[in-house]
């Protein structure tokens, strides 16, 4: 029904993936040029929005995700949601460690290891 | 009738295209399955380097210091360079399955041979970066030899570096052998306006290469 074409296949217009091509262009030109000034802890967050406005622009139009079966929206949306979990689980570890009074850097190990060896 | 395989000639009336398969209701639905397919695929890529991307993260908390200064010894011109040549090879894939969509088999050659000269230049840059680094003595772990820039767990850097371009480049090499075969393909003349679901799942399979260089770029090179 949304379709114009026979066979239900969207054709995405040659200005349409155009247009996307030069953005890609210059959103990469303005990553380059902001990375050169220091905006302090500000760097690494602009970097990576204007990273994903990019990643954005790729598969809404050039993957033609905008105009396709929801279901593969679907599917890369489950897939996102899992790298975000492996990414912040992660940290909830590493970023932590030793931040917990009772809760010691070394392993059980080797704590045992270093009374064993004060023992004699 | 007579020109279809026994199999489907018994099986199905007239009006049933070659490329449809059996179990398959009807194109568009062939179609759509095999997309879907690859979609989860591309899923599982996107796993594969977020386990890499993870690492980075961890470790650039971890040491923030070493990021920094590991940045300052890649040449963020060749990166650059090769972000706009992938971008231009994202281009020239999606202008491939326009072209083939509207039954042009010349122009749908033409930019897979494109977008296949862009994956090649792609590689020939990171080679030169890659010999220029093992010139100075820049090489993963604990082989790091570089005296001029010898901060704390600099290998860290180096490590991540040569491990996540490494891979992200035998994806590339693994789509420049993916073009080869749509080429072949193309010329022959397999390729129409009803049929060119592999045009599409290949084009796919390049826009993940694709963006996942775009992460890699300001990351590794510029912050």
């Amino acid at each position: 029904m949304e379709h114009a074409e026979g066979h239900g296949h969207h054709i995405t217009a040659l200005r349409t993936l155009l247009f996307t091509f030069l953005a890609l262009v210059a959103l990469t030109v303005v990553t380059v040029i902001t990375a050169q000034i220091d905006l302090g802890a500000m760097n690494v967050p602009l970097a990576l929005t204007i990273a994903i406005g990019k990643a954005t622009l790729v598969v809404a139009f050039f993957m033609a995700l905008k105009y396709d079966n929801k279901v593969n929206f679907l599917v890369l949306t489950v897939g996102l949601i899992m790298v975000v979990v492996f990414v912040v689980f992660t940290l909830f570890d590493t970023a932590f460690r030793g931040d917990i009074d009772n809760v010691d850097e070394r392993t059980i190990d080797q704590i045992e290891r270093i009374e064993a060896a004060a023992k004699g | 009738m007579a020109s279809s395989s026994p199999a489907t000639a018994t099986a199905h009336a007239d009006a049933h295209p070659a490329h449809l398969q059996h179990h398959f209701v009807s194109s568009d639905q062939q179609f759509d399955a095999a997309k879907m397919g690859m979609w989860l695929f591309l899923v599982t890529e996107v796993l594969l380097f977020a386990g890499m991307f993870v690492a980075y993260t961890v470790y650039r908390v971890w040491h923030p210091e070493v990021f920094v200064a590991g940045a300052t010894l890649l040449n963020p011109w060749l990166g650059g360079l090769n972000t706009v040549v992938l971008l231009a090879s994202s281009f020239t894939v999606a202008l491939s399955i326009h072209f083939i969509q509207k039954g042009n088999q010349k122009a749908l050659l033409i930019n897979i041979a494109l977008t296949m000269a862009a994956a090649f230049v792609f590689l020939v840059v990171k080679y030169f970066e890659y010999t220029h680094k093992f010139h100075l003595g820049i090489f993963p772990g604990e082989n790091y030899a570089y005296a001029d820039v010898s901060v704390p767990y600099i290998q860290q850097f180096f490590s991540i570096y040569f491990v996540m371009t490494g891979i992200h480049g035998v994806h590339v090499l693994i789509g420049i052998g993916l073009f080869i075969w749509l080429a072949i393909r193309a010329a022959k003349g397999h390729f129409t306006s009803e049929w060119y679901t592999p045009v599409e799942l290949v084009g796919l399979y390049w826009h993940i290469v694709d963006i996942i260089w775009i992460f890699l770029f300001p990351l590794l090179y510029l912050i």
